[in-house]
């Protein structure tokens, strides 16, 4: 039992972890928090599950499509939704909520159109479905796939960020925006680029989850809540941390569901939440960013 | 090569500045003196694009209108400011700090000469770069902002208040390291609020109260006024 909730919590903590990375980007660089972030995740599964039922092309190989357009709709919904209440607000604070209320009406409106097509069921579909044998313990071939994915592609992104000048720019808004101007960087056209890979990022791991896990229209909101969890624990902006914490997530409830209850998985969640909340406002790895 | 006028900025119904008229001669130091609240950072914010004039301004550097131009794009255009906070890149290492003051191509070229010349005034940051900004001292922090304005390879460098927080020994090296910057080509153009140091190493000055100029001179004469020395040298 133990290797079987090791080898489950290490999969998904992987995707976890790559979603949170996501997410902290995003929100890190344009300083606005997408509500709307699991309904990319969610909405990528749906574009897989009717593609890889129409077409029969595999869903890694679909991703190749869907990541792409995710890409180019967050890009635009930043462009067209977000950039004129930067021009708005007075302050910061007043861009957080104004952006806050904006992603909250993207997320009912990404909600609707999904529950609209495809109803509020439960929906799946068997992809590599293979048990495979490691040690002592069976895991199912898809999961380790979408492990491997998750992290070659957490991989690529972390080198984006540390290695290129494009990904230093990036950092470079999510510590002081101000300065970033200062050294001629378009925080305009940085804030964009990093809503998204954000989004890009959202699409891939809900690629990823999709063949393995069931999905609803409605679950997004649950992706967002941990993305965002993971997020502020680690210290917003902070993708070593991000990547850290989100695998821990994923090993905290696969260890919760085979030794407890499945029920108290998000429970538990939010116990640790609360407490790392409480012993570091900050976040784990404790800078603040802002 | 710096030409401003007509310089107007208001927060709303509040006129912060009003028809302010300045020029800078190149590998000249100018200072601009005004109290507290005088409008010396909104007057250096509006050079470099971080509030926006009223219509009507005129801000030439080397004949190109700034006015309505991003921030970064007056960057590019050869105009640096070390601002008002220095807003460094603090969880970021001093190495990077410099690199990104290089971030645009036509500053990148440049990068390693700029470099040199960055250690040539502050030689001390050669032994820190791989210091993460945030950690080091006020006055350490002053010299990396002012050595990542200068990596942007600018024809004029913005100071605002610079010797603010600052220990007076670590202003005197401060303003003894600005001639140097002149003497490369680059103008310097800072707002200062008591500083007696700050005319010394200057050629020329103006007065702000109120959001007006009051006065201006060479510094030598503003230096041995009697009304400067009362109202900004604390005399
Ligand atoms: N963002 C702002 N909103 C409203 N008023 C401001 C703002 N910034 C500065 N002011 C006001 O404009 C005047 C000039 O401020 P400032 O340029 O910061 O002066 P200084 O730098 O000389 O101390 C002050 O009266 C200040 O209160
Ligand atoms: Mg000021």
């Amino acid at each position: 039992m133990f290797m079987n909730a090791l080898l489950s919590g290490l999969t998904l903590g992987g995707v976890y972890a790559l979603v949170a990375m996501g997410l902290t980007i995003q929100y890190g660089v344009s300083r606005s928090l997408n509500l709307g972030y699991g309904e990319f995740l969610i909405g990528a599964a749906f574009a897989v599950y009717v593609l890889f039922g129409a077409l029969g092309i595999s869903p890694y190989l679909l991703a190749l499509v869907v990541v792409p357009v995710a890409f180019g709709l967050s890009w635009l919904i930043y462009r067209v939704m977000l950039t004129p209440i930067l021009r708005r607000a007075r302050t910061p604070v007043a861009l957080e909520i104004d952006s806050l209320l904006l992603t909250f009406g993207l997320l009912f409106a990404m909600m609707g159109i999904m529950l609209l097509v495809f109803g509020s069921n439960y929906t799946s579909y068997t992809y590599l479905s293979v048990p495979v044998r490691i040690l002592d313990a069976t895991v199912a071939l898809n999961r380790l796939v979408s492990f491997g994915a998750a992290v070659v592609v957490g991989a690529l992104a972390f080198a984006f960020l540390m290695r290129t000048r494009t990904g230093m720019a990036l950092r470079a808004v999510a510590v002081d925006p101000v300065g970033a101007q200062l050294v001629g960087i378009d925080v305009k056209w940085a804030a964009g680029l990093a809503f998204a890979i954000g989004g890009a990022i959202a699409a891939l791991g809900g690629v990823l989850i999709s063949t393995y896990m069931t999905f609803t229209a409605e679950m997004g909101v649950v992706f967002t809540m941990k993305a965002l969890i993971v997020v502020i624990m680690a210290g917003v902006g902070h993708v070593v941390g991000a990547l850290l914490v989100g695998l821990a997530l994923g090993l905290i409830e696969a260890f919760v569901a085979a030794y407890l209850d499945p029920g108290l998985t998000v429970a538990v969640i939010y116990a640790v939440f609360l407490l790392a909340l409480i012993v570091r406002p900050v976040g784990i790895f404790g800078r603040a960013v802002r | 090569m710096l030409e401003v006028s007509n310089l107007s900025v208001s927060y709303g119904r509040h006129l912060a500045l009003s028809d302010v008229a300045l020029s800078v001669g190149q590998g000249e130091i100018v200072v601009v003196l005004g109290a507290n609240g005088a409008g010396k950072s909104t007057f250096i914010k509006a050079l470099a694009g971080l509030v926006t004039p009223a219509p009507g301004a005129r801000i030439l550097l080397g004949g190109q209108s700034l006015e309505r131009l991003p921030a970064h794009q007056i960057v590019e255009a050869g105009l640096a400011l070390v601002p008002e906070g220095r807003h460094l890149f603090s969880t970021l290492t001093v190495a990077e700090n410099l690199s990104l003051g290089a971030f645009l191509p036509r500053t990148r070229a440049q990068a390693s000469d700029s470099l040199e010349r960055v250690f040539a005034v502050f030689p001390k940051l050669r032994q820190r770069l791989s210091q993460i900004a945030g950690t080091m001292s006020g006055g350490e922090q002053q010299m990396v902002a002012i050595g990542r304005a200068m990596m942007t390879d600018p024809q004029l460098l913005l100071l605002d208040e610079p010797s603010l927080g600052l220990s007076p020994l670590l202003t005197t090296e401060l303003f003894r390291a600005l001639p140097n910057i002149a003497a490369t080509g680059t103008s310097v153009l800072m707002v200062e609020q008591n500083s007696h140091q700050s005319l010394s190493i200057s050629d020329r000055g103006y007065l702000l109260e109120d959001g007006r100029i009051t006065g201006e001179g060479a510094a030598s004469d503003l230096l041995q006024s009697e009304a400067v020395q009362k109202a900004y040298l604390g005399m």
